[in-house]
């Protein structure tokens, strides 16, 4: 698959407390791909992977065409990185290191870099050391953004950023994708910036990969159904439910009560009709924002049921 | 903004992934570093210019606390190198940075050695110089020392050698500092061992330069040993699979 800027199949890697377990991940050319899982869910490894500054024990990585890590160098002309724990050298000037990523990137676009520079409010002359962890961010994104890279790979850039310099940081990015040949990999455990960014969404919990796939599929097919169960009501069990919370001790599942809560990332109406046959009232049919979908998908998968 | 790396954009980035090397790229890692720690050559080099002023002056007093300052400040110049540039690098997490950039875990380890070797060599080479300058020009010191001397600053650069390595293969302060009590460990031995060589310990008293065999094996030795341990340590770096 040539389209493919970036391709996982079958990546393993084992360190002693951890384990990235045959993670697959395919990130067509122009897609933006939210990368979502809590701290310690391997992310970062995934992306030290793909970046090739890990090797994997197992599986192929491609990215942008290039066999990772043998051709790494090839690959990561084209490649914009910036990661929450990335720092620039303290002793240097911004304008230092704008000048060092110009001399080695042809494509650095210095009329590019000079909007940033005016639009994140930094001073090329300022020595990094002086600079807030908000203005490094930016000071690093500039970096990656000016050399105008194909595929954007971004780890929990926003973390730590205060309200101000994360909408800074999402508005550069928001203009980067009106660029559709750009393809970005932005990882965080803010869903709320992913829920912007992204069109394309991947779940990673515990080493797996539990979920991926288009954003807005995955809005739509996620729901909370509220329903009133009449005392004696058995709710019959759906796949796709994969949890409830109720007053009175209703679940997906379970039986009698007054309310329940069925959450489902399989919604269709014939899901609600079922309910009703069985005596329940539906209540209400909520959506749901990623970050509910995100923790009631983790936890789902945690505590056993299939989705 | 005059910094080094103020130069032609080369296109050599664009040069085919066959290639063995990206000669551009582990330049401008190099001149990177030398930009960076350039600062911190000079104060080695004023402090050098002392160490040699009391060489120059006479006394057997001032030519002893002349030589331990001029070995004291090549030996700190070599852990300070190895700290700043590699374990500094990982530890302030700027690794990840230089990692990012379009180059090979090898071309980086190509390009922390030369410009470490540019870094430590500009000081040792100018001290180096300077004291067998002022041993040949003064009356008082015997011409017989210099093969001593070069043994014992061809030593120190043995050990900076391995300090470099261990620090390059561990990327750990920990490990580094052990390597450090270690080097200064060998260093004292073989300064005792070479001064006790009875041809050694009597030639360096003598008037005339005389390169003799057992002075040649050890420079021979020396030289064996930093060739061994840079190979040891681009073979070590070639094996490992975690670069941040």
């Amino acid at each position: 698959m040539n389209d493919l800027a970036v391709n996982l199949e079958g990546v393993c890697k084992k360190y002693p407390h951890f384990t990235l377990d045959n993670v697959s991940l395919q990130l067509p050319t122009g897609g933006i791909m939210g990368f979502i899982g809590a701290n310690g869910a391997g992310k970062s490894t995934t992306i030290r992977i793909l970046m090739g500054l890990v090797y994997q024990d197992r599986g192929t990585v491609t990215v942008l065409g290039h066999v990772m890590p043998a051709q790494q160098a090839a690959a990561k002309r084209d490649i914009g990185f910036v990661s929450e724990d990335m720092r620039l050298f303290k002793t240097a000037t911004l304008a230092w290191h704008m000048e060092f990523i110009r001399s080695i990137y042809p494509g650095w676009d210095e009329a590019h870099a000079q909007v940033l520079v005016k639009r994140f409010d930094l001073n090329p002359a300022q020595k990094i050391k002086g600079l807030s962890h908000g203005q490094r961010v930016k000071a690093t994104l500039l970096l990656a953004l000016a050399r105008r890279p194909r595929l954007l790979v971004l780890d929990e850039p926003t973390t730590g950023l205060d309200p101000v310099a994360r909408r800074e940081v999402l508005g550069a990015l928001m203009e980067v994708l009106t660029d559709d040949r750009r393809t970005i990999l932005f990882s965080s455990h803010n869903t709320l910036d992913v829920e912007q960014i992204s069109d394309r969404i991947t779940f990673i919990d515990r080493g797996r990969i539990i979920d991926s796939g288009d954003k807005e599929a995955y809005l739509d097919r996620w729901r909370r159904i509220r329903l009133d169960v009449p005392a004696g009501v058995v709710l019959p069990s759906l796949p796709g439910a994969v949890g409830g919370v109720g007053r009175g001790g209703a679940s997906g599942g379970g039986e009698g009560g007054r309310v329940a809560v069925i959450t489902t990332g399989q919604f269709d109406s014939s899901m609600t009709a079922a309910y009703q046959r069985a005596g329940a009232v539906v209540h209400a049919i909520e959506s749901m924002t990623l970050e509910e979908i995100f923790v009631a998908n983790v936890m789902s998968r945690r505590e056993g049921p299939a989705l | 903004m005059n910094t080094p790396i103020n130069t032609p954009i080369s296109t050599s980035i664009n040069t085919p992934i066959n290639t063995p090397f990206n000669t551009h790229m582990i330049k401008r890692l190099v001149v990177k570093d030398w930009y960076l720690q350039r600062g911190a050559i000079v104060p080695y080099l004023g402090w050098g210019a002392l160490a040699l002023t009391l060489l120059a002056l006479g006394g057997e007093y001032w030519f002893f606390a002349g030589s331990i300052l001029l070995l004291t400040l090549l030996i700190a110049k070599g852990i300070h190198l190895a700290m700043a540039t590699v374990i500094e690098e990982r530890t302030g997490q700027t690794l990840s940075f230089v990692m990012s950039l379009p180059i090979s875990p090898m071309e980086y380890t190509i390009a922390k050695v030369l410009a470490n070797m540019l870094l430590f060599l500009t000081a040792w080479m100018a001290l180096s110089i300077g004291t067998i300058a002022v041993i040949a020009g003064r009356e008082a010191v015997p011409d017989g020392l210099i093969p001593f001397t070069a043994v014992i600053l061809v030593d120190i650069f043995v050990g900076y050698c391995l300090i470099l390595g261990v620090a390059l293969v561990t990327e750990s302060q920990a490990w580094t500092i052990w390597s450090i009590v270690v080097t200064n460990l060998l260093f004292q031995a073989v300064l005792y061992y070479v001064s006790h060589i009875p041809t050694v310990a009597i030639e360096m008293k003598g008037a005339e330069v005389v390169w003799s065999r057992p002075v040649l094996l050890v420079l021979l030795a020396e030289a064996a040993a930093i060739v061994l341990t840079l190979a040891i340590t681009f073979y070590l770096r070639s094996r490992k699979t975690d670069f941040l």
